[in-house]
């Protein structure tokens, strides 16, 4: 036997990897952190007696009105699915996921072109019924109906993790309740509901963050919130200082509702062994009940998907000719490139981390590289911020350092600034699964090859790899289709005259071509349902 | 030969308030079967994977072939330290085929992989179907090409996590004894780790026992078993009876009767018997030295425990053939063969 030279143990080049990257994730939120403490910009003062109190009122206003109704909406149906049969039930188990294919700001605009006069509704009424309204039908451009977009387009969340709770939860435990007297109602309150309880929270956590971070919706409504004051403040009228400060205050209201969610789960401990449960077996519904569940399912279906959907063909049917030319399929090979360049970045970067923390002796690394996940709760326009700040002031100081002359700006406005802001953002979206995936394989496999004499790249290459390439690919196409309908992010970044897909729908909705802004928003929509059902898969096959 | 030597290892974990393994120190001879035996939580595991190289230890050294591997802060990397290891879980690889798993430790290395990679597969007793893949496998047959694996690349020695904790009882027996012959006919050295008293004593040469992270005894299966060094040990082995005496100059007197034995002169006053309860033999009439009231009998199929107690309502278990029928709080006479004598 041949002993290499002693090293020491801990130090390999995956933990110098890890560690640069967690840095670069890490310095737009620390931007943010550090620049509080410098005194406010000049707009500050009158922002805070005028406008702060209508941001804080609405933007808390919209939180509860979407946590209170995908509550309502996801809870129910996840419910309804899982438990009973009942006409179409097999079909609405995924069905009632599409709505997260589409953005709130693209649901933002179909709605209010749906309730239109021109729009297909009031002309319905109008030739055939004969029944003319003045004005929209609905005016839903206010702060109620912000909340209705941004429900039916989010309570898909609630009902993904509620629904995968309740499969989980071992119909033995439904049986004892029965068992013991119980009728349905009580066994789903005091038994499936408790237990299901981290899910349903984790899900309105994730659909609060969703409604944080929107812009489009709010914006195109016209509700000032935190995010379009974020937008004022900094294009408008130019003041970073004033933008942080109101980005601060938003990242406030985040850590609040993280550490509200955190807390709920406690220690306790809700799951099972995973061995006890047996196959559910659902209770058919007869009669009249079995209509109405249909019934809710399918009119939540229509109004959260199916119709919207269908204006949105239409509208595009309509006005293809006119948009698709050789510019727009440039845009969308750009906006693709872009999309899955960004999923690879962030595939790459996760497996640098979560290899490195397989191999560490050290506990509190993984504690530490929690961290790079943190941009998925911190809504676009603070990240943004947080970037621009930095960025800018490398380009200054190099200027000064360098050539004295203007040279232009190196690194903000563009496409690599844009790039960065995405890899903050939706590292969690890439990590999460790739995370699940190493954790299911299990360390022994690692160690086993490492024993063979295989090297840490040799073993991640031969061994880890292979087996969790399902889910890095699932991290990949998840981060192409979140990059692909971002907004906020992208209208504050992007690169001067940069257009990708969802700024070029936005832009043409706003200035009134919502039936033209419909080809890019169909392209988002049709890719975003992709990996949808892919996920449902994943989540029937309980890889997650 | 000396071929492997820990010296004063510990290690504790970080988030652990107790040490894992806590100033362990023996040698292991080349071609030996050593056995690391102790409850959940007494750092048997540990122990294996300090050895192993995937964890490094808090203090001491390790050294193999007379190299040090581990000592201070620095360590040979578990990849360079030539040790096979079959994991509890079998770690197979799951998207390489039997014959793929066992040729993965010699690409590169040897001129012929192919062919030592099959040979090793058929000492195991595998010698088709090289093309399945691992879940196409029984559990027995995972096993084995787990075993295969760690031992195609000749390590210097072979680590095996509970290997016999999946099987069950019947195939246990005999997994155990083909084992114990591979090993031997490869002439590696191995360290096997087990929760179980009946794999460490049928298949090792040496048995190192484990309690808290301390190690308690090292020493072959017979002297563990007849001259435990502690409490401890002597229980792990199953249940063991005590006694209290006085000697005097013939033997031990007891509340269970008068024991007669030479030792007694070595001892004066208050003294402690102990025994297993297959070291007493009942009789049949009064002529036995020793009795007690019959408090309950455990049928077990091929013998029977019995629990007897004095006049003072102390027990002993003592274990009786499993034809006899023993009426309940009948008098039970019996003599103790074989037992332990100390001051108490």
């Amino acid at each position: 036997m041949q002993l290499a030279k002693q090293n020491f143990y801990w130090w390999n080049y995956w933990m110098a990897g890890a560690l640069l990257i967690l840095l670069l994730i890490v310095t737009p939120l620390l931007t943010i952190f550090f620049k509080i403490f410098e005194p406010p910009g000049s707009s500050w003062a009158h922002l805070a007696e005028t406008l702060l109190f209508g941001y804080f009122k609405n933007t808390v206003l919209i939180l509860l009105g979407v946590a209170f109704s995908t509550f309502l909406l996801g809870v129910s149906t996840a419910w309804l699915v899982t438990n009973y049969s009942f006409p179409g039930r097999k079909y609405f188990e995924w069905l009632l996921i599409l709505p997260l294919g589409f953005p709130g700001y693209i649901m933002a605009y179909t709605y209010v072109g749906l309730l239109d006069y021109t729009g297909p509704i009031q002309s319905f009424l109008r030739n055939s019924l004969d029944i003319t309204i003045t004005g929209s039908l609905l005016d839903i451009m206010n702060l109620p109906g912000a909340i209705f977009i941004l429900s039916i387009t989010l309570f898909p969340y609630v009902f993904l993790l509620a629904r995968a709770s309740f499969l989980q939860q071992s119909k033995t435990l439904q049986e004892a309740s029965a068992l013991l007297g119980k009728g349905n109602w009580h066994t789903f309150f005091k038994v499936a509901l408790p237990m299901a309880r981290p899910a349903i929270v984790g899900g309105i956590a994730l659909a609060s963050m969703e409604v944080l971070n929107d812009y489009g919706t709010v914006k195109y409504f016209g509700v000032q919130t935190f995010t379009t004051g974020i937008f004022r403040a900094w294009f408008s009228m130019g003041d970073a200082a004033t933008a942080i400060y109101l980005a601060a205050i938003l990242m406030i209201i985040v850590f609040i509702i993280l550490y509200l969610e955190s807390l709920q789960r406690g220690n306790r401990r809700f799951s099972q062994g995973s061995g006890t449960s047996k196959p559910l077996v659902r209770l058919t519904l007869t009669g009249t009940a079995k209509w109405a569940v249909s019934l809710f399912c399918g009119l939540l279906f229509l109004i959260s998907f199916f119709v919207p959907f269908l204006q949105i063909v239409q509208w595009a049917m309509l006005t293809y000719a006119k948009v698709v030319d050789n510019n727009f399929i440039l845009l969308v090979v750009r906006s693709f490139g872009l999309a899955a360049g960004t999923g690879v970045i962030v595939a790459l970067f996760s497996v640098v981390l979560l290899y490195s923390l397989r191999l560490s002796p050290f506990k509190w690394l993984k504690n530490i590289t929690k961290i790079s996940t943190l941009g998925y709760a911190i809504p676009g326009a603070v990240i943004a911020v947080g970037i621009m700040i930095p960025l800018l002031g490398f380009d200054h100081w190099y200027m000064d350092r360098f050539t004295g002359r203007n040279v232009g700006l190196i690194l903000s406005g563009t496409l690599m600034a844009l790039v960065f802001a995405y890899l903050v953002r939706f590292m969690a979206v890439g990590y999460n699964p790739i995370d699940a995936g190493f954790q299911k394989i299990g360390i022994h496999v690692n160690e086993a090859s490492r024993l063979l004499g295989r090297g840490t790249c040799k073993t991640l290459w031969r061994v880890d790899l292979p087996m969790i390439k399902t889910s890095v690919f699932s991290g990949i196409l998840l981060v192409f289709v979140d990059v692909l309908k971002e907004l906020p992010l992208t209208l504050i970044l992007r690169p001067f005259n940069y257009q990708t897909l969802a700024t070029k729908a936005f832009d043409m909705a706003t200035n009134e071509m919502i039936a033209e802004s419909a080809n890019a928003s169909l392209i988002i929509i049709l890719t975003g349902i992709i990996p949808i059902i892919f996920l449902n898969r994943l989540i029937r096959r309980k890889v997650f | 030969m000396t071929l492997l030597e820990l010296k004063g290892i510990t290690k504790k974990y970080s988030q652990a308030d107790q040490y894992a393994v806590n100033d362990v120190s023996f040698e292991v001879e080349k071609g030996e079967i050593l056995s690391l035996v102790g409850e959940s939580g007494s750092g048997k595991t540990t122990l294996l994977r300090l050895i192993a190289g995937l964890e490094h230890p808090d203090a001491g050294y390790i050294s193999l072939k007379g190299h040090k591997v581990v000592e201070g802060k620095k360590s040979v990397p578990a990849n360079k330290r030539n040790v096979g290891m079959v994991f509890q879980d079998y770690a197979l690889f799951p998207h390489l085929t039997l014959l793929e798993n066992v040729m993965f430790g010699l690409k590169g290395k040897i001129p012929d992989p192919d062919k030592v990679a099959k040979e090793t597969l058929s000492l195991v007793g595998l010698s088709e179907n090289f093309k399945k893949y691992p879940h196409q496998l029984s559990g027995g047959q995972q096993q084995r090409v787990a075993l295969a694996r760690a031992i195609a690349p000749s390590p210097a020695i072979l680590l095996m996590d509970e290997p016999f904790s999946n099987l069950d009882s019947v195939l246990k027996d005999q997994v155990r004894e083909e084992i114990r012959q591979i090993i031997k006919k490869t002439g590696v050295t191995a360290i096997f780790v087990t929760h179980d008293t009946r794999d460490a004593l049928s298949t090792a040469d040496r048995i190192a026992i484990l309690h808290k992270g301390y190690l308690q005894q090292i020493d072959t299966p017979r002297n563990l078993y007849e001259y435990p060094v502690n409490g401890y040990v002597a229980n792990f082995f199953g249940k063991r009876n005590e006694i209290l005496a006085v000697s005097t100059d013939d033997g031990f007197y007891s509340s269970f009767g008068f024991l007669p034995d030479e030792r007694s002169k070595l001892f004066s006053d208050q003294v402690r018997l102990s025994f297993r309860p297959e070291n007493a033999t009942v009789g049949k009439d009064e002529t036995q030295p020793m009795s007690g009231k019959l408090v309950k009998s455990t049928y077990f199929g091929d013998h029977q425990l019995l629990k007897i107690m004095d006049e003072e309502g102390r027990y002993i278990n003592i274990r009786s053939n499993a034809g006899h029928i023993y009426e309940k709080e009948s008098v039970v006479f019996f003599t103790i063969d074989k037992f332990n004598v100390e001051d108490a």
